[in-house]
């Protein structure tokens, strides 16, 4: 069986945001900037003091990049208020002539939430306040409609925000979800969905059933499938013996993540790497092969 | 109100429509290169402006030297703890160029939301405090971890033309920030001026505050004539040291902008120097009342001298969290001086002088064993900034180097020339300590030790004098540096003639250990027979052996066969060996912030062989659970070939030196009295014990009688004591 929603590939990195050394982070993303990835990401864990704001981290960067789009990967609803959000990622994405991407998450690590202020939800909860931020974000983001922004929530209860300033170019919503509820959001209110292939108690293959949700909620509001793309956190090793997925040569990579692409209509691998060698081996040697492999496969 | 001493700065605050982000972003720095000190953006009232975070971050990102701020801030838009990793994050990648300014408007909630996020910012700045709760009507904290620790405290200031704005700026924040143009009428701006700047102070007063501490920023009217002599009043009659120029960010910067901070600027910088009297305005930084609380007892700190001033970590700051422990050692010291230049160093001795009756660590890359780098309550100097290594003369491999250069960064720099310079076995070790103590490392067999490669050494003495002493020039003290350098003075400088070295065979080989006496016997016996290329350390615990071996060769056949015999000792469970250059062995282990705790108890012998007596004593040791780290590091080789009297380390026939560390002195003394019945010396930079005993030990008699002499000429006071000092008994040296 295969899945195909036909959109171009992205490559990019998921780089830890620690702030020592404190630009170590920044230089990453200069790396993948520079060896030509598409993308560069960030995690978002406000409650660790050992990393940089993930915020502050992408603006920082994306002031030191010139190609590369930038996202969170995924960033900690709770502790930040949407509307602050979507003006901050239209401000950035003007300011870098459209490189910014919105990755969201519900929100997890609630003792830390908590710690810091922040509300702590039930899983439902999230989900809830997470369907009223997109709202928000996207009402924020619309400087076309009249009026200011109401969202009457149970979380979130903004009632005639200004609207604006709206995006150099439509922000892509990325959020990480895996359980049936809030991939049902992502098919109903999503551009696009991010989980991480380390979470997939039963690896790529659990992707199917997920996709299947999406698509359906998708179709089920009225949109299409392929309104929602489809993107994978991976991680790997490169290594001179081929041995596992994604542990060998740069080819074996490639095979086996356009194999990925091909199945389940993933068309944005996220690389775990903090390490330049990787990531330009990730951009030079597997981007570009995958790519061709997938072309190949769709012409014919 | 006269001048609080703030010297007088100038910025822009850019305000920042969404429509033309790039002339914002251009405005900012033309502003910067113009002169503008700070670069501010507001957070927009206007319709769709730019986020001010966003923005300022960008900046940040696309200038230099300006202070970049993001102002206007509504306290009760996001969370002040959010807001406070963000303010670090900006500090950090800015190079502490972070500002952040909070909107305190009329309404009273955002008055209350300013003030809990300020204590919510402050909180999360101070990592030496238990995690309190803080629970307000709008911003709270309930236990989230502080940090990161920052070098400075990024600035907060509140912003609001009103009188309830100032007072709570005067209680709490760095800052203030008013709109002149928020101000009744031009007529009367003095007037108002001078009543908001009363309240701001006698509220600063009743917080136990010092009025100084808080910063005055101007922001002026948009049609304000400029006239020199207004913004010179505003200066001297109301103490504004901020003067911000309001610019429209949709235009960018106008010719009337560009004429303020060209010309209007300097104009104003020097009448206002002028109308004061002279050394009213400093940099020195003004510390917060409730970080000068925290002041220890017989510091003069407000004398530290103004040089020195600027980096100076005081027990209140948010820098001493870093600073206050070393590798090994937990401290709390009252004071750590950071010089950053060789006369600031002779500065920071003289001070130190001053304050004989405490104790005084120096410090260059804060891994010392013997070096009481830290302390309790004492002074601290650390040399860490100087760090430079330049090569001198490439034909003679001449090369200076900073005493804190990491032993890392040295070899990462000498590498691309070919070159090594012996040092110890952890790329983190600072170059001041090693460099006048020994040096025993991985090229000791081959090269010798990191003292046999000085040529010459620039020193700051206990009378504030700086000296070079070399073979030709104050030779005694030479001598006496390459083995007691801590005794005698802060090294500044060193000039070492490193080795070729090219690629070295590296070796991480663990071992199963059955019998520890006859494996240490073997051990010794196989080194003895190994050819002096090869250095190999020796890391025993009960029932394993680690043995790390550099060979100063690249030839795969040398390298197998100088290791071969060791393979061959007891059964090897673990093995790795790789071609590599030295650069890459310091460059090992990541350098990771020091948080020692306690006092390391560690104790240091040298032996000539490894006998079967001190092989069985050695073995007991280790049984006994008493000590966690017993390490052997072969010495002999090209150390051996420095005749004894040539250094102060004279211990020049031993072919091991022995370090054991444990957690308790009694219990590891109990033990490692009877293996110190077998040595024939100790290496101090190893050895914790402050027992005078132990100075008999490092020093045969005729090096220490020599020590001392030498000692009682050029530090009759005994000011550096704090490192394996070679006299104890009163304050004075005995001549």
């Amino acid at each position: 069986m295969s899945t195909d929603y036909g959109h171009d590939l992205l490559f990019g990195t998921f780089v830890t945001p620690t702030n020592h050394p404190a630009h170590q982070a920044v230089e990453q993303a200069v790396v993948a900037d520079e060896a030509g990835l598409d993308l560069v990401t960030f995690q978002d864990h406000p409650y660790v003091a050992k990393f940089h704001d993930t915020w502050t981290l992408m603006a920082y960067a994306a002031a030191r990049t010139s190609r590369v789009r930038l996202a969170a990967n995924v960033h900690n609803l709770p502790l930040r208020p949407p509307a602050v959000l979507a003006r901050a990622a239209a401000s950035l994405d003007l300011l870098s002539g459209g490189r910014v991407e919105l990755g969201l998450g519900a929100g997890g690590f609630w003792d830390g939430v908590g710690a810091m202020g922040g509300p702590r939800r039930t899983p439902g909860e999230s989900i809830e306040a997470l369907d009223e931020a997109i709202q928000i974000i996207r009402g924020i983001w619309d400087t076309e409609s009249r009026g200011g922004v109401s969202v009457r929530g149970r979380h979130y209860d903004v009632h005639g925000a200004r609207r604006g300033p709206a995006p150099a170019h439509p922000i892509g919503i990325w959020v990480g979800a895996y359980k049936p509820r809030i991939l049902r959001l992502v098919g109903r209110a999503a551009d696009g969905w991010l989980p991480s292939l380390a979470y997939l108690q039963g690896g790529v293959s659990d992707l199917t059933e997920m996709n299947r949700r999406i698509d359906d909620a998708a179709e089920a509001a009225g949109r299409r499938p392929t309104d929602v793309r489809r993107l994978l956190n991976i991680g790997g090793r490169f290594a001179a013996q081929r041995g596992g997925f994604l542990q060998g040569p740069p080819a074996q990579w490639a095979e086996e993540l356009a194999e990925v692409a091909l199945t389940y209509g993933t068309s944005g691998f996220v690389l775990a790497s903090d390490d330049t060698t990787t990531t330009q081996t990730f951009a030079a040697e597997v981007a570009p092969a995958v790519r061709e492999l997938v072309a190949a496969a769709r012409a014919s | 109100m006269p001048s609080y001493g703030h010297t007088l700065r100038f910025g822009v605050e850019v305000r920042a429509p969404a429509a033309a982000p790039g002339v914002v972003v251009e405005a900012a720095v033309l502003a910067e290169q113009l002169g503008a000190d700070l670069v501010l953006l507001p957070e927009g009232e206007d319709e769709g402006g730019l986020d001010a975070w966003s923005l300022a971050t960008w900046t940040a990102g696309r200038t230099t030297t300006a202070h970049v701020g993001a102002t206007r801030l509504d306290p009760l838009a996001r969370p002040a703890s959010t807001l406070a990793r963000a303010a670090a994050s900006l500090q950090l990648l800015s190079g502490e160029r972070a500002l952040l300014s909070l909107a305190a408007g009329e309404d009273p909630r955002r008055l209350v939301a300013a003030e809990e996020t300020v204590a919510v910012l402050r909180a999360m700045q101070d990592t030496s405090q238990p995690r309190a709760p803080l629970r307000g009507t709008h911003q709270h904290l309930d236990g989230a971890e502080p940090g990161p620790a920052l070098d400075r405290e990024v600035p907060v200031w509140l912003h609001g033309s009103h009188e309830k704005a100032a007072a709570l700026a005067g209680r709490v924040a760095d800052g203030w920030m008013v709109d002149l143009a928020e101000l009744s009428d031009e007529r009367d701006q003095a007037q108002e001026l001078a009543r908001l700047t009363a309240a701001l102070d006698s509220a600063a007063t009743g917080a136990g505050r010092d009025p100084r501490e808080v910063r005055r920023a101007a922001v002026l009217r948009a049609d304000d004539p400029l006239d020199t002599d207004g913004l010179v009043a505003l200066a001297v009659d109301h103490g504004i040291s901020v003067l911000v120029l309001p610019v429209d960010g949709a235009a960018g910067l106008t010719a009337r902008d560009r004429y303020l901070l060209e010309r209007i600027a300097p104009t104003v910088r020097e009448r206002v120097e002028d109308a004061l009297p002279p050394g009213t305005l400093t940099d020195r930084p003004v510390r917060r009342a409730d970080v000068r609380a925290r002041r220890r007892p017989g510091i003069a700190y407000d004398e530290v001298p103004e040089s020195l001033a600027g980096a100076t970590v005081e027990p209140g700051d948010s820098a001493f969290a870093r600073v206050r422990s070393t590798y090994l050692r937990g401290g709390d010291p009252g004071l750590v001086l950071r010089p950053g230049t060789v006369g600031e160093v002779v500065e920071a001795v003289g001070f130190a002088r001053s304050h004989r009756h405490l104790p005084l660590g120096i410090r260059s890359g804060g891994h010392g064993i013997s070096g009481r780098s830290t302390n309790d309550g004492g002074l601290v100097i650390d040399v860490g900034r100087l760090d430079d290594i330049t090569v001198l003369d490439e034909a003679a491999r001449l090369v200076r180097i900073g005493p804190g250069a990491r032993w890392r960064d040295v070899a990462t720099a000498l590498q691309p020339h070919g070159w090594a310079l012996s040092s110890g076995d952890y790329g983190g070790v600072g170059v001041g300590g090693l460099a006048t103590a020994g040096g025993i490392g991985f090229l000791g067999r081959a090269h010798g030790l990191t003292i046999d490669h000085v040529r010459a050494v620039e020193m700051v003495l206990a009378d504030g004098s700086l000296v070079r002493a070399s073979a030709t020039e104050h030779p005694e003290l030479f001598w006496a540096v390459r083995g007691a350098g801590a005794n005698f003075g802060i090294a500044v400088a060193f000039e070492f003639q490193v080795d070729q070295v090219g690629d070295v065979g590296w070796a991480q080989l663990a071992f199963q250990v059955d019998d520890a006496a006859a494996y240490l016997q073997a051990f010794g016996r196989v080194v003895a027979a190994t050819p002096r290329r090869t250095t190999p350390f020796l890391i025993l615990s009960r029932g394993v052996a680690h043995v790390m071996a550099m060979v100063d060769s690249s030839d795969p056949d040398e390298i197998v066969a100088d290791l071969q015999p060791f393979a061959e000792i007891a059964p090897l469970v673990q093995q790795q060996v790789v071609v590599a250059p030295y650069a890459a062995v310091m460059n090992m282990f990541p350098e990771s912030p020091h948080a020692g705790r306690g006092e390391p108890v560690s104790r240091s012998v040298l032996v000539r062989e490894i006998t079967p007596a001190f092989a069985a004593a050695s073995a007991d040791l280790i049984a006994s659970g008493a000590a966690h780290w017993y390490q052997i590091r072969s010495v002999g080789g090209a150390v051996a070939d420095v005749p004894a009297d040539a250094t102060a380390f004279a211990h020049r026939d031993a072919g091991f030196s022995l370090t054991v560390m444990g957690a308790d002195a009694g219990r590891v003394d109990r033990w490692f009295d009877r293996v110190r019945a077998h040595a024939q010396g100790l290496y101090l930079s190893f050895e914790s014990d402050p027992d005078p005993a132990r100075v008999v030990e490092a020093f045969p008699p005729a090096t220490l009688e020599r020590l001392r002499r030498l000692k009682a000429e050029l530090d009759p006071d005994n000011l550096f004591r704090d490192n394996f000092p070679i006299v104890h008994h009163g304050t004075r040296s005995a001549s």
